[in-house]
């Protein structure tokens, strides 16, 4: 339970997957300019991720380490990874197209968030068990979610301010982003 | 050789049955969750002004929604004008085409009049009218329902004595000049204007949608909330008439709505004469069909029975007596 707690707090907070790691920073720029879709992006990033890191835990045990192919893992790990999001596309837009229209060309992105596949391996790395992995993901997909949410209200307040003409657009994004990188510093070596 | 075939043939197969079961899996949850998507005639359709003129030379906007999503240019569309190839070309990712003139020029709406002390009520714009907009019958004096006439023309040239004008319709809104640049960068956005707002609008963002034209940002940022108070007028220190720009746009918000409910009256008028054409068509067929029938029981059995049949008639006559 405790290492359960631990994994959470540090994949979520210490090693935060965007501001510490600097893992899935393309949606970390793309899906913030409002809090609704920011909030749409995370709870599907939620979803994958913590489904794709089960998944990938499963092939690797189960398939690829049996028949000795350990060095197939990231091809394998970004098919499963694929797959994941298109299942999450067809169901989500059975039911809720709502969702769908707002996350729109973003969902296919997760594919390519290098923060999906960087837990998918990281878990191997460090020998997770399977509810250990499964932990891990959902962290990390909190961890991602939290620090979107958060900038993306930023975002939205910034819209209003006048902010001087070069600065404007992703330039101030980039700037809060990096600010917002040295406060999660503060939680290093708190577990 | 460098390597024997299982060292290959291993990390094929695994792959080969990894890459066929996630297969299998999506082509059973895309079967299991399979959608109805609207097909892009129908969002064609929505954006044309469904007058059915025929100026596209297609029986209807329907048609022509049919013929663009096959691959038919959009610029034939002269009652839907420049605002109408936009949102075509928006929809469908082309190129905006200035309006084909072969087909007619852009030109403000109007609707069909009849002169009615002209009119000998011979019922042959009846038939012509698209949406069913002109009542009369044979001998009787004929009227066009405004409300529902789309200014189509197809009306004018069946009527005998030329007694049908179109009517250009008055535009009732006052047109207030646009700003200049200069007037637009008065606002720097010093927010004074914020608290100011009593139903919580963002005066200055709104100011800055509603100038540009774009209504769609307007109307996220509550435009229509705005009671036009004056406030925000009162508050700003460059005395931008924030008030007059909300006005404007609302206008030509309330135009856009209008437009938007003619061309869906229009399109329900225009499939309900479709239907009720077509179920003329089919009285008419199932008609001719009995007549068939009738014509041809004559030809074959039909003396012999006349006879039997009178003489049944005669004999059941005679009897009671």
């Amino acid at each position: 339970m405790t290492d359960i707690l631990l994994i959470l707090v540090g994949a979520i907070l210490v090693n935060n997957f965007v501001l510490t790691q600097f893992l899935g920073l393309c949606p970390f720029m793309g899906v913030s300019g409002k809090v609704e879709t920011a909030i749409g992006m995370s709870a599907a990033t939620v979803f994958v991720l913590t489904l794709a890191s089960a998944c990938s835990y499963l092939v690797f045990y189960f398939l690829l380490v049996p028949l000795e192919l350990e060095y197939l893992r990231t091809i394998s790990f970004i098919v499963v990874i694929a797959a994941v999001v298109s299942m999450t596309e067809i169901i989500m837009r059975k039911t809720s197209p709502l969702l769908y229209r707002i996350l729109g060309i973003f969902l296919p992105l997760i594919t390519s968030n290098c923060a999906v596949l960087g837990v998918a391996l990281l878990n191997i790395n460090q020998a997770h068990s399977f509810a250990e992995s499964v932990f891990f993901g959902f962290g990390a997909a909190a961890g991602f979610s939290l620090v979107l949410i958060l900038f993306s209200a930023m975002r939205e307040k910034m819209d209003q301010c006048d902010i001087p003409a070069p600065f404007k657009g992703p330039a101030i994004a980039m700037i809060t982003a990096g600010l917002m990188s040295l406060a999660f510093m503060g939680f290093t070596g708190m577990v | 050789m460098a390597f024997s075939l299982p060292v290959i043939l291993n990390p094929l197969l695994a792959l080969l049955g990894l890459g066929a079961a996630i297969g299998a899996l999506l082509g059973f949850v895309s079967s299991r969750f399979r959608i109805e998507e609207d097909p892009v005639v129908e969002q064609i359709n929505d954006l044309l002004p469904q007058t059915q003129c025929g100026q596209c030379s297609y029986p209807g906007c329907r048609p022509y929604a049919e013929a663009i999503a096959a691959g038919d240019a959009i610029n034939k569309c002269p009652p839907g004008g420049e605002k109408t190839i936009e949102r075509l070309a928006n929809l469908l990712n082309v190129k905006v085409l200035p309006l084909d003139e072969t087909h007619g020029r852009e030109e403000p709406r109007k609707v069909a009049f009849i002169r009615e002390s002209e009119c000998i009520g011979c019922a042959k714009c009846i038939p012509a009218c698209p949406v069913d907009a002109i009542l009369g019958a044979n001998k009787y004096m004929h009227t066009v329902i405004s409300r529902e006439c789309t200014g189509c023309d197809l009306c004018i040239e069946p009527c005998p004595v030329d007694c049908i004008d179109l009517i250009p319709v008055e535009d009732s809104r006052q047109v207030i000049s646009p700003m200049s640049e200069a007037e637009y960068q008065a606002c720097i956005n010093c927010m004074l204007c914020v608290p100011e707002c009593p139903v919580d609008i963002l005066p200055h963002s709104l100011y800055r949608a509603c100038w540009a034209g774009d209504l769609e940002t307007a109307q996220q940022l509550d435009l229509v909330t705005c009671i036009e108070c004056g406030k925000c007028d009162d508050a700003c220190p460059s005395h931008i008439p924030l008030t007059e720009t909300y006005q404007q746009a609302m206008a030509d918000l309330s135009v856009q709505w209008a437009e938007k409910a003619r061309a869906d009256l229009a399109k329900r008028r225009f499939e309900l004469h479709e239907k009720r054409l077509a179920r003329l068509i089919a009285e008419e067929e199932q008609r001719r069909l009995k007549r068939a029938e009738l014509a041809s029981e004559k030809r074959q059995g039909a003396p012999t029975n006349n006879i039997q049949a009178a003489l049944e008639r005669a004999r059941a006559r005679r009897k009671p007596k």
